[in-house]
């Protein structure tokens, strides 16, 4: 009984999202029924400034498919510059996933406030998309426990 | 060139006159050419400091190494501590005086100049001409655009771009910035280019565009660097050389979690691991690439870490990776300037923008 593997793979993006903007504009997708996939794991940080590279490299080495960190808006950051912050960082990791040969499809950056839940909603659709012809990202996975 | 008895005459002085507590430096090894590092604390001992193409270390390091020693120690040192500094060794020094890890009048930095030339890549010296054994050799020096190696029975004079560090030859500053006293000079920029020691010496991140124009895509790049991560053997050396990872406690390796008998295992267990010390691909990834982005927009590539990794592991290309990033997109160059603050802590609203929706 062996299903196609690839009509049966749905990609594990792990979300960080921003308290302050993107997890409620998720919240927001939430409350008003917009349709979009369940393949995102949400994990609230407190600014996407907070998002260490490690937490993207532990993301990945546990078995993530995609990883998605998202903030708020340039300027409405609540600690004022930690999306800045975030911005440069990750950037200088997204650089060297790619440098090493990771899919560049499989790390994604979205600034989503809390009042975008359409947005975010779009956010998740289109990396689910990206994301499912890749196939499962075993470069990076460690043995599965 | 700089003539080492200068360099001995200003060490001594220093050290005479009370002026430095200790110099850091070479001395001659006991593996025959090689020099290895050294502090000396006795004028007399200044006779032993060598200048050669042999002084490859980053004293850096040993700078680490001392303010560790005074942690303990507690006092504050009363005098500054002497180091000898290449162009990368005192950009090193400006990194750590930029994290407040030492203050300026802590060091006496003594400035050596490597001119339009570099340091010996031992690795490169095999092969380079015929009949060379590194073994036999007993002596490397500078003359001009060459090394002049010495055996006991015969002496080799080899064009210094051929065996010269890989980056040496891509150095961009040679001759320290920061220093209290200079030795050799600053080397004019046509003097560098034109003398054709080699293309790369105008082009500062030549073997990162060399592995860029083979590996120019994904799955080539994937397929080297997997290869690469399957040979490390975990031994930390990089980590240990690397002037910039003075870090109490590293990610890959816990010491403030202290197993005592009482601690249970369930307390082992739940501890926080990022990173495993095992050399597995998935786990020597998470340790290279972690050490890649903690030394973003600190390394100032002495390549020290590629020298000492017994697997051959191209390091510097990580690092030169994040070196251009930074200076491309940032503007940032590491161990310009003390006063600037660091890559990561600083930004600019017209980073780029443009990779996220």
């Amino acid at each position: 009984m062996s299903e196609d593997p690839k009509t049966t793979y749905e990609p594990r993006i792990i979300a960080f999202l921003c308290k302050w903007c993107s997890s409620a504009g998720s919240d927001l997708a939430g409350v008003s029924r917009i349709q979009y996939p369940a393949n995102a794991t949400p994990i609230t940080v407190p600014c996407s400034g907070s998002v260490s590279p490690q937490y993207i490299l532990t993301a990945f080495r546990k078995g993530a498919d995609g990883v998605l960190v998202s903030g708020c808006h340039l300027g409405d950051c609540h600690y004022l510059e930690g999306n800045y912050l975030a911005r440069r960082k990750l950037f200088l990791v997204k650089e060297l996933l790619e440098f090493i040969g990771l899919e560049p499809e499989r790390f994604r950056m979205s600034w989503v406030s809390a009042a975008e839940g359409a947005k975010f909603a779009q956010v998740i659709t289109d990396f689910v998309a990206d994301l499912r012809p890749l196939g499962p990202q075993d470069k990076l996975q460690g043995q599965r426990p | 060139m700089i003539d080492p008895e200068e360099l001995r005459t200003r060490a001594r002085d220093l050290l005479e006159g009370g002026q430095v507590r200790a110099v850091i430096g070479y001395r001659r090894g006991t593996r025959g050419w090689a020099a290895e590092p050294v502090v000396i604390t006795r004028s007399e001992e200044a006779q032993d400091l060598v200048w050669d193409p042999s002084c490859v270390h980053n004293l850096a390091l040993y700078l680490v190494q001392d303010r560790r020693r005074r942690g303990v120690l507690r006092g504050p040192p009363d005098r500054p501590i002497g180091i000898l500094a290449k162009g990368c060794d005192a950009r090193a020094i400006v990194v750590l005086m930029q994290e407040n890890y030492v203050q300026r009048d802590e060091v006496y930095i003594i400035g050596l100049s490597c001119e339009s030339s570099g340091m010996l890549d031992e690795r490169k010296l095999a092969g380079a001409a015929e009949g060379i054994d590194p073994q036999d050799l007993e002596a490397v020096d500078f003359e001009g655009d060459a090394f002049v190696l010495s055996s006991r029975h015969q002496q080799w004079r080899l064009p210094a771009a051929g065996v010269m560090a890989e980056r040496c030859l891509e150095c961009r500053n040679p001759c320290p910035k920061v220093h209290d006293t200079l030795l050799g000079k600053e080397p004019r920029e046509q003097e560098r280019r034109g003398q054709a020691l080699t293309p790369a010496m105008s082009d500062p991140f030549a073997e990162l565009q060399r592995f860029e124009q083979t590996a120019d895509s994904v799955e080539a790049r994937w397929d080297f660097w997997s290869r690469q991560f399957d040979r490390c053997i975990r031994c930390f050396a990089c980590r240990s050389v690397c002037p910039m990872c003075y870090c109490e406690e590293c990610m890959v390796d816990s010491i403030s979690f202290v197993v005592t008998p009482d601690t249970t295992a369930q307390e082992k267990a739940n501890r926080l691991r990022w990173i495993e010390r095992s050399a597995s691909r998935s786990d020597n990834i998470g340790y290279h690439l972690t050490r890649a982005l903690h030394l973003a927009g600190r390394c100032i590539d002495c390549g020290e870490c590629e020298r000492v990794c017994p697997v051959r592991i191209p390091l510097r290309l990580l690092n030169t990776k994040m070196e251009r990033e930074s200076r491309e997109r940032f503007g940032y160059e590491p161990g310009a300037s003390v006063e600037v603050a660091a890559l990561l802590s600083s930004f600019r609203d017209d980073d780029p923008n443009d990779f996220i929706r």
